[in-house]
């Protein structure tokens, strides 16, 4: 389990050393991870760097400002946006410094975070404005910092010029990702659909917070598909909340199990009858109860939906985290091997989901499914799991169109390398490169995807919806 | 003061409405100085004894006292209850004593007045005093939870040596200075000043020049004789203390301008702006107008309106009354051109220019009001005609009735009808009311 570059980096001294004698060997960042529930203001006086004259000026300034960011504006014309709103809050706006060689004294801020609206970019030659944003400025990048560069999705723009401009900032936000990953800093992309400007609070709030912090390098769509009152809580957003997680027993399930109790939900922890000594305590320390049941058997949805609406009177939140792997190459697999992964992994996912449809899942419902990073990009010996990863997506994709009326949202997160049960038990060198093969260079911890999956849960992320969202760190395989 | 006149006109049946007859306060010291030797309770003794003879009021037609304090003193901490013990007023006058920070004065007022409003009482004390002189040195947790079972329990030699083992290292357990630090955020007071002066563009100077107001307007108020009549001379083992000790009529904002910055490096709040510990106290008799008249006083004031606010104490811990003040005006049906004298406890310069700033804000009344205008324009001077706490001083529980006494007496001219008192809080609360001229 213990990443030993990672404790090695964290040693002030041997670091120093390292970096010194010019030894080939990467020293990761220590990321900087959320501390208990979330709060009414993530981004509490952090500096952070805000330019690009686009079509979501006012959302985002209003957005940073209540967020509790100390805005910094690249161009004096963005300052009529901050106006109000920051004379309300007292967070009026400050021009930042370009000049890096003369910078003013007491004028050196550090930014916490970079966010850059890219909406306007309308041609490959206005392309610059990200360069002339950027360049300027990233050498003021505060470690552990979070980039985010706002677009329009490419297929809802006008021109061939723009959807070329547009699809750009993917490979530039993925690049400057890998530029400052060994700093712990991360760089996202969201793409807002029209129509959906009123949806990016949440999402931009989680990119820029330190709950995002193993998720770079990935583009977020924001649509305005799912029915969507308005909703908005940031404290204790999951309060009245019932959530199911399926695996709740150990690693991702029990870490997304404790933060979505944190936040309010309460939480049926389900895992199989052999698992019931993990289960139930997992269940006892977030102060919710034990479902045990075998998603695969036939009759675990019917069972599963009678339990939810006896004990609750329905859910509101799914994960469906569960999940077998059952390694062979297809020539030597035996069928038994096939069918588990695919039954636990994807039909029951597919069946016990659309039985909770028919009246268990509550409007405004929020289902999250596991799918993976190994499984979308494929592996040697994974015919099995990769079949049943990558055909989450598609149940993903097309559910959420399906439940949208409803106001229901529906994702895939993808996780990369993430220090558990299951990557412990890799061999050492395997493991190794899993490890490093990323922006930032290390493993992320059950948490962040716990975190992933507490964000897409909120009221705040209604903008999201049949969305794959990877949490790798940045790895360098897969799509 | 009222002057003391019988009615025979019985007032027309109405809802009972409670009014302000008189207020006296101690004298207002610099903490560790002359009222070192007298504690909370001593300084509300001399305030509410002062005030009783003042007005000629028997103590037979008490009814009860309200005390806000904030410091209490742990072995009785009914301040309210043991005043009236000392004074021998009857054993029935009850009492009771409110915590709510630095608005415990004025949340004393508004409490005596509600009980009289809804016919509960007829008369009734309610001020505040704060002993920052006496503040009890705490030890710490681990002290506590070592020693206790020694002090509460029947202890072995063995417990002893077991509970001295637990009392290291040193550092641990020497008792700590106390200071004004909110518990959820640690942060000090004036910390949290010194960035609302920051994040609302207060200025060094903007602050030092209102601190001099301040000064200059209490020292004025002191050699016209207006605070004469509202302070009483307490005797101390070393002599009569006859007025405030802290006013400063000979200084100016050229001369505050050269004081260091307290609480951060390069910061702008400085002993100067903010408001100094304080020892004092200072009550007000409430009454309904009915018995008021019957017994012959001509009402200073009525209290018609009150509010209490609170807002999230990490963010800007100290303007809440930019809060209470529209929510006061508006249940009392009023705005704030209506109102011709306004008066706000002054905790830090930084953070009355801040509060000021807000009300005169559009956009702040949409976010925070749900209004469209800005709740009203006040320049620094407009305000606090008679100085404030940053030059008179601020015993926590004593300024609510500080300020009810001086603007009641001022509305009692008759040149103004309607007053705004504003007060902010520990912990993001923030208190106001409105009072009202007596025809």
């Amino acid at each position: 389990m213990s990443d030993m570059l990672l404790e090695l980096a964290q040693n002030q001294a041997a670091r120093k050393l390292i970096q010194r004698v010019g030894l080939p060997i990467p020293m990761p960042a220590t990321l900087t991870r959320q501390r208990g529930p979330a709060v009414e203001r993530p981004l509490m006086d952090r500096a952070v760097l805000f330019g690009g004259q686009g079509e979501l000026t006012a959302v985002l300034a209003r957005t940073l400002v209540l967020a509790g960011a100390s805005p910094w504006l690249a161009d004096a014309a963005l300052e009529g946006a901050f106006k109000d709103v920051g004379e309300a809050y007292g967070r009026s706006p400050e021009l930042a410094p370009t000049d890096l060689e003369a910078p003013q004294p007491g004028k050196q801020p550090r930014y916490g975070g970079m966010v850059f609206d890219a909406t306007g970019i309308d041609s490959p030659a206005a392309l610059d404005q990200l360069y002339l944003f950027f360049h300027p400025q990233l050498a003021r990048l505060a470690p552990g910092s979070r980039i985010v560069v706002l677009g329009r999705t490419p297929e809802h723009v006008k021109s061939a010029g723009a959807a070329a401009a547009q699809s750009a900032l993917s490979g530039f936000t993925r690049s400057l990702a890998k530029e400052f990953g060994k700093r712990g800093a991360n760089a996202n992309l969201i793409y807002v659909e029209p129509g959906a400007e009123d949806r990016v609070a949440g999402p931009l709030r989680f990119l820029l917070s330190p709950a995002s912090t193993f998720i770079t390098a990935q583009p977020l769509y924001v649509s305005a598909k799912a029915r969507w009152d308005g909703e908005l809580s940031w404290v204790r957003p999951l309060a009245g909340k019932v959530a199911l997680v399926t695996g709740a027993a150990r690693g991702i399930g029990a870490a997304t199990a404790s933060i979505l109790a944190a936040e309010g939900a309460t939480v049926v922890c389900l895992d199989r009858l052999e698992d019931d000594g993990p289960a139930s305590q997992v269940a006892r320390q977030v102060g919710g109860s034990v479902l045990l049941a075998d998603v695969a058997s036939p009759e675990a949805p019917s069972s599963i939906a009678r339990q939810l609406e006896e004990r609750h009177g329905g859910v509101d939140i799914v994960i469906h985290n569960a999940g077998v792997t059952r390694d062979k190459t297809l020539a030597r697999m035996k069928q038994a091997h096939w069918d588990q992964a695919i039954d636990i992994n994807l039909r029951a996912v597919h069946d016990i989901t659309r039985e909770l449809l028919g009246g268990t899942l509550r409007d405004n419902g929020r289902v999250v499914n596991l799918s993976s990073i190994a499984g979308i990009a494929g592996n040697v010996g994974q015919t099995n799991y990769a079949a049943s990863k990558s055909g989450v997506v598609g149940l993903t994709q097309h559910l959420a169109e399906e439940v949208a009326g409803r106001g229901i949202t529906v994702n895939a997160i993808a996780p990369g390398f993430i220090e558990t049960r299951l990557t412990a038990a890799i061999p050492v060198m395997i493991r190794e490169a899993g490890r490093r093969m990323s922006a930032l260079g290390q493993g992320g911890l059950p948490e962040d995807v716990g975190q992933a999956i507490h964000f897409l849960c909120t009221p705040a992320a209604a903008g999201v919806t049949g969305n794959i969202l990877r949490v790798c760190g940045g790895a360098l395989i897969g799509a | 003061m009222a002057s003391k006149r019988r009615s025979t006109s019985s007032s027309p049946a109405a809802a009972r409405r409670a009014v302000v007859v008189g207020g006296l306060r101690t004298p207002f010291v610099k903490a560790f100085t002359q009222f070192t030797q007298l504690d909370t309770i001593a300084l509300g003794v001399a305030a509410t004894g002062g005030l009783l003879k003042r007005l000629e009021l028997a103590a037979s037609e008490l009814d009860g006292i309200v005390w806000g304090g904030v410091i209490l003193p742990p072995t009785a901490p009914n301040i309210a209850r043991e005043i009236a013990l000392d004074l021998r007023l009857p054993p029935r006058v009850e009492g009771m004593t409110v915590t709510r920070a630095c608005a415990s004065g004025l949340q004393a007022i508004t409490l005596a007045a509600a009980a009289i409003e809804r016919g509960e009482a007829d008369v009734l004390i309610a001020g505040g005093s704060d002993s920052t002189s006496n503040a009890p040195i705490t030890l710490p947790p681990k002290v506590t939870h070592s020693l206790a079972p020694l002090a509460l329990g029947k202890p072995t030699p063995g417990d002893y040596l077991a509970a001295l083992s637990q009392l290291t290292p040193i550092s641990e357990v020497l008792p700590r200075q106390p200071k004004i630090a909110e518990r959820t955020t640690g942060e000090v007071m004036g910390e949290s000043a010194e960035r609302m002066a920051k994040r609302n563009g207060i200025t060094r100077e903007a602050q030092d020049a209102f601190a001099a107001q301040s000064h200059h307007r209490a020292a004025a108020a002191i050699a016209s004789g207006r605070f004469a009549e509202e302070v009483a001379a307490v005797e101390t083992k070393r002599g009569w203390v006859h007025t405030d000790g802290l006013v400063r009529a000979d200084t100016s904002a050229e001369k505050l301008s050269k004081l260091r910055p307290v609480f951060a490096k390069g910061g702008t709040v400085t002993a100067g702006n903010a408001s100094p510990l304080t020892d004092g106290a200072a009550a007000v008799v409430l009454m309904s107008e009915e018995r008021a008249k019957s017994l012959g006083y001509q009402p200073l004031a009525a209290v018609k309106s009150w509010a209490y606010v609170g807002v999230d104490p990490a963010d800007q811990l100290l303007m809440g009354p930019a809060l209470a003040m529209p929510k006061a005006l508006e249940r009392a049906g009023l705005t704030l051109k209506d109102v011709g004298l306004v008066d706000m406890h002054e905790a830090f310069a930084a953070q009355v220019l801040s509060v000021l700033k807000m009300l005169g804000s559009a956009a702040f009344a949409r976010e925070f009001l749900g209004r469209d205008q800005a709740v009203g324009e006040l320049a620094p001077e407009d305000i606090n005609l008679f100085g404030g706490s940053l030059a008179i001083g601020h015993p926590f529980g004593a300024t609510g009735a500080r300020m009810v006494t001086t603007i009641s007496r001022e509305l009692a001219q008759g040149d103004r009808e309607l007053a705004l008192l504003g007060i902010c809080a520990a912990g993001g609360l923030g208190a106001a009311a409105v009072l009202e001229r007596v025809a």
